[in-house]
């Protein structure tokens, strides 16, 4: 439609365009002060500028300065019928600003997408879009924003077998080198007919065979964004009212088995953060299958589900075949097996930086194996075990990793009755130590002193490490 | 259970005041230590850059531990309900276990009831057993809908638990948005007041900078203004003494300059002086040499020729006197002819032009008059021809010859004329005029003279020559022809050769010439003419001479007659050709006199009279008469004429009458007719 079909149709356009740009010339000839507006408002109203028109001499605010210039004015023809015909690499900067500054934000993303790069109309486009736009949160790129919240939505707003998948690979090549990150915090599961709802509860048991796929596919899109780095995925419906089920609320097997494929398919994935998604040892392990020897992955978050030891133990086996660096496993239920496993792997592994294993059921067992593994390990620099049911024991082979290595930065032990004497450990432990800039210790019912002791060692230590800081940057 | 959980909230309140109290106390710290900046030193300041960002660690460290607390709480809760959940399920599993093992037991016990039942074979103990086996499994259900009624009030209790700790959790989650709130307001303001303290010390530090840069550098700028103006006046100073000594000089060298001045004046004076003695002196011995030369000579001169001198004198002094003034009256003779000559001229001038004029109205005169007989005449025959149908003859013209004749010598005397005129432009055209005057007027008469009219060719050939002769004519050949014609004709002349011997030899013949002339009548102008015509009449001559040669044979004297020295003429023929030389002179002035004279002259003789007179007389009085007549009769017959023209437009008028009559008559008839041939 946008393209002129007919001789007769161009010729009408032609005639409309020559009449626009000298409608344009004239009424700002007129009103100089607003001479910097769109075309299309001049289209719209000329028998009102032309009441409004008065004679050069008799206005005195009439300046020849104040004449557009006509490369001003091809510039605006240019922004004006830009679908038709896109001339932007030719321009330059200053030109093509201009440019960015008059583009209607509504043009199909197949011209602009590849063709204006980052900056003023991508912001245009965003704030028309969304109300709130935090460019910091997206490596102050307006376009990436764009693209990533467009298809963000999508996904979203995606329901199986009812949206066509083709939608989404459409905008493939037009966001494919800008998006870099996914944060999606919905996935809608199949429509079921209200009315067969109850009826089907028997029945279906046996014929009905359910949808082709429970939420979106990812298998069809990962493998194409040339460059996600970042994944973040949430199985639940939002604002699903009294239309509550459990179903909404968790990965299916299937979900599970397509996801594991997109995202070894993905080569590019730096960070996975899949939370609050009922995720139980079976899927984690099928997961951790696809995602070992992943050749970019860093950093895997598997927080608020319901990893068990098995689980865990893939996990351990993840972390002897990989490249991870940060570890997040809270609030899930591993238990002493489990922690047995992952500290056996941390014992060899040489890349984790950081582990969280708040609220499990490490357990002493747990806790006093991790202890021995931080004796061999020497990169890990944060650790959180809080709120899994350590004691003592676990403090006092934590304290003797703490006295012989000055690695750990910060350790979280808080809400573990540790007692009297895994204080007493932890206070001989840390007056040895220089590294550790922070500890918690609340609800642990360690001695006040104590504690107060230690957060002397530790921001004693923090203004070292300040002061080493300081010291490097100078040196720089 | 709440007790367990308002643990945390307790342990996490107290640090919360603490904190709060530590940071007040922090805020206390500041407010002096912005009162101490006031005071301000370097020393201070350093301690206050040190503990500043100290403090802010610790607010951040606080406030964020404040924040943090909820959340350990809310993570101690979380694995103490946790804790519970656990030890609960394993109550109800052991609880379970049990009942079902009771149960168990009870069922056993049924079943083994139902056995001895059957062994039973009397109705009334049938029917004891089975109430028996009644009773028992009554309260076998009632123990499991007890379990079940345990069970469903567990769950209440954990339905409302979970809503509570949902409520509670988002009071918590209220709360910690509120403090972190707290936290971000607390923390600006703290980064705020520091920034104000530390761009407030900055200022100060600034300002102390500048006003001791200012400080400075107004004490700089004093010392420099100091030196600066001491070294102008020193300078000033140098600069006035060095005037006076310059002035001082000045007026030394001044001194001294003019005294050597006049010193050198004076100097110069005495020798000046001593130089035009020396000069007088050379004077006076040279006038004494001069003086005694001349007295040598005049000596000499008295003895040698005492006599001579005498005469000489005698003769000389007389002559000197009269020399200037005859100078002086030659001058006056010359300016006097000078004026004569311009005259004469002139004379000519207007003469000729008179001549022109009168010439000019002559001929329009004649013309008007021709053209008024031609008229008269033609109006003649006309009246011959057609009144009196009379052959017109016409007259005889004496006009016609007369004219003719006239013209005819107007044409001859034309040229004459034309030489008149040309005779005051150049010489050499006044020969030839001359020349051709005494060829055209003097054929006749002087057919004597030299066989001018027998070599009329070879003369204007000759002329040619002359005339190329005379124009490289030099004043020497004039001398020479002129030192010629004196020795040949001296004798004519009475003068005395003493007189001229005491002259130069170019005076002498100077003096010779000029009475030669004086005595031929011949003026100076002519003088190289006669030059010329002599040079000519040689040439005649030799012509003449080789022709006689021819005719006789004899031509040896007349060959040898020829001096090889004088290639000019031959003396012997320079008489001769004076002779003729004058004669021609003389004729050609009289003619050049006359002819203006005679043209004028004849003008008013009679043949003109009678010219102008049958002109008049073209038509005779007899035909006057005749006119007169034919006059009066034409008169009488223009009469007759108007008479008849008169007549004849009453007759045209008729005509009309009747033509218009016949008409009507015409008209009055027809209708007539036609009505007739109606009828």
């Amino acid at each position: 439609m946008q393209s002129v079909a007919s001789p007769w149709k161009r010729m009408q356009y032609r005639a409309a365009h020559h009449r626009r740009t000298v409608e344009v010339i004239c009424p700002t000839i007129a009103t100089m002060p607003k001479s910097y507006y769109p075309p299309e408002s001049n289209l719209k109203a000329p028998d009102g500028m032309r009441k409004t028109r008065t004679i050069i001499a008799e206005d005195p605010h009439w300046t020849l300065a104040l004449v557009p210039r006509l490369s001003n004015l091809c510039l605006q023809s240019i922004a004006s019928n830009f679908e038709e015909n896109p001339i932007f690499e030719q321009l330059t900067p200053s030109q093509r600003r201009f440019i960015q500054e008059r583009l209607s934000p509504s043009l199909p993303l197949h011209i602009t997408a590849n063709l204006i790069s980052d900056g003023i109309y991508w912001k245009r486009c965003c704030e028309l879009r969304w109300d709130l736009c935090d460019v910091s949160l997206y490596g102050h790129s307006w376009k990436r924003m764009f693209f990533e919240r467009c298809l963000e939505n999508m996904i979203e707003l995606f329901i199986p077998d009812v949206t066509e998948p083709k939608t989404i690979l459409d905008m493939v090549p037009h966001c494919r080198n800008y998006v870099k990150r996914l944060d999606i915090c919905q996935l809608l599961t199949p429509v079921k007919e209200p009315q067969r709802a109850e009826e089907e509860e028997l029945a279906s048991e046996h014929e009905y065979e359910g949808p082709s796929v429970d939420h979106f596919d990812f298998g069809i899109l990962l493998d194409k964004l040339t460059s996600l780095e970042e994944l973040h995925l949430v199985y639940r419906v939002k604002h699903c009212g009294m239309n509550f089920e459990w179903k909404m609320f968790e990965m299916t097997d299937r979900d599970c088995e397509s996801l594991a494929k997109a995202l070894m398919s993905c080569k590019t994935l730096k960070l996975l953060r899949l939370h609050q998604s009922h995720i139980e040892d079976n899927k984690c392990r099928l997961l951790v299958k696809h995602l070992l020897d992943h050749p970019s992955l860093k950093v895997l978050d598997f927080s608020h589900n319901l990893i068990g030891d098995r689980g865990a133990r893939g996990i351990g086996k993840l972390l002897s075949r990989g490249n991870l660096e940060v570890l997040n496993l809270c609030d899930n239920v591993i238990r002493d097996h489990g922690a047995k496993a992952i500290a056996h792997a941390l014992s060899k592994n040489s890349t984790l930086l950081s582990l969280n294993l708040r609220l499990n059921r490490v357990r002493d067992e747990g806790g006093q194996a991790i202890g021995e593994a931080l004796l061999k390990n020497n990169t890990l620099c944060h650790l959180h075990l809080g709120g899994n049911e350590v004691t003592a024991p676990t403090a006092v082979a934590l304290s003797e990793a703490l006295a012989q290595k000055n690695i750990l930065k910060s350790i979280n032990l808080s809400c573990n009755n540790l007692g009297e004497a895994g204080g007493k450990a932890l206070q001989g432990a840390m007056s040895l130590n220089t590294s550790v800039t922070e500890c918690d210790l609340r609800l642990t019912e360690v001695d006040e002193q104590i504690v107060a002791f230690i957060n002397q060692v530790v921001w004693t230590n923090e203004s070292l490490e300040e002061e080493r800081r300081a010291r490097e940057k100078t040196d720089k | 259970m709440e007790e367990v959980d308002m643990d945390p909230e307790k342990a996490s309140e107290p640090e919360n005041v603490e904190v709060k109290s530590r940071v007040f106390t922090l805020e206390d710290d500041k407010d002096p230590g912005v009162e101490l900046s006031g005071e301000m030193s370097e020393k201070r300041l350093q301690e206050r850059e040190k503990i500043s960002p100290r403090r802010i660690t610790n607010l951040q460290r606080h406030l964020t531990t404040l924040v943090t607390n909820i959340q350990t709480a809310a993570d101690a809760r979380e694995s103490m309900r946790r804790k519970e959940l656990e030890e609960a399920r394993k109550m109800r599993l052991e609880l379970l276990e049990n009942d079902m093992k009771s149960s168990q037991e009870k069922f056993e016990e049924i079943t083994r009831g139902w056995s001895l039942t059957k062994e039973k074979v009397s109705a009334q103990e049938l029917q004891e057993a089975l109430n028996n086996q009644q009773l028992l499994l009554t309260s076998l259900l009632e123990d499991k809908k007890k379990v079940i009624d345990e069970l469903q009030q567990e769950l209440k209790l954990g339905d409302d638990h979970f809503v509570k700790d949902l409520k509670k959790q988002a009071e918590e989650r209220d709360l910690m948005l509120e403090r972190m709130e707290d936290q971000i307001k607390t923390l600006t303001k703290a980064y705020r007041e520091e920034l104000a303290q530390t761009q407030s010390v900055n200022q100060r530090e600034t300002k102390d900078l500048l006003t001791n840069d200012t400080s400075d550098w107004e004490q700089r700028m004093k010392k420099l203004w100091d030196t600066e103006q001491a070294r102008l006046a020193q300078r000033r100073k140098t600069v006035e003494e060095y005037e006076a000594k310059i002035h001082s000089l000045i007026f030394e060298t001044m001194d001294k300059q003019t005294a050597t001045k006049i010193e050198q004046n004076a100097k110069l004076q005495v020798l000046e002086r001593e130089h035009q003695k020396t000069l007088a002196s050379i004077i006076v011995v040279r006038l004494n040499q001069i003086k005694e030369k001349h007295e040598l000579e005049v000596l000499t001169s008295s003895r040698v020729d005492s006599l001579q001198t005498e005469k000489k004198n005698a003769v000389a002094k007389p002559n000197n006197q009269p020399r200037k003034t005859s100078q002086s009256l030659s001058k006056d003779y010359k300016q006097s002819v000078q004026q004569y000559e311009r005259l004469q001229k002139k004379l000519k001038q207007i003469v000729v032009a008179d001549a022109r004029t009168f010439e000019e109205m002559w001929a329009t005169v004649e013309a008007e008059v021709r053209q008024l007989a031609e008229r008269a005449l033609e109006i003649d025959s006309l009246i011959c021809r057609q009144h009196f149908g009379v052959a017109w003859e016409r007259p005889p013209m004496p006009l016609a010859a007369s004219s003719s004749s006239f013209h005819t010598e107007r044409q001859t005397h034309r040229p004459a004329r034309r030489a008149v005129s040309q005779l005051y432009h150049t010489e050499q055209s006044l020969q030839r005029s001359s020349q051709r005057t005494t060829m055209g007027v003097d054929a006749e008469t002087e057919s004597a003279d030299v066989d001018h009219a027998s070599m009329g060719g070879t003369a204007t050939q000759s002329e040619g020559d002359a005339e190329l002769e005379d124009g490289t004519l030099t004043l020497e050949t004039v001398t020479k022809v002129m030192e010629l014609l004196w020795e040949e004709v001296g004798f004519l002349m009475e003068d005395d050769p003493t007189l001229l011997a005491s002259l130069e030899k170019e005076e002498q013949t100077a003096i010779k010439l000029g009475s030669l002339l004086f005595s031929f009548g011949i003026e100076e102008e002519d003088l190289p003419k006669l030059a010329h015509f002599l040079l000519k009449y040689r040439q005649q001559q030799s012509e003449q001479t080789e022709r006689v040669c021819d005719e006789t044979g004899e031509s040896s004297d007349q060959a040898a007659a020829f001096d090889p020295t004088s290639d000019l003429i031959h003396p012997n023929h320079v008489l001769p050709a004076l002779k003729s030389f004058l004669n021609q002179y003389m004729k050609s002035r009289q003619n050049s006199c006359q002819s203006s004279v005679v043209h004028t002259e004849g003008r008013g003789s009679s043949e003109d009279k009678a010219y102008w007179e049958s002109l008049g007389n073209v038509i005779p009085d007899s035909k006057v008469q005749l006119w007169e007549e034919a006059e009066k009769t034409l008169t009488q017959y223009i009469v007759i004429l108007t008479d008849i023209c008169a007549l004849d437009t009453e007759t045209d008028s008729l005509r009309q009458q009747n033509a218009e009559l016949r008409m009507l008559l015409q008209q009055s008839l027809n209708p007539q007719v036609c009505h007739v041939t109606h009828q």
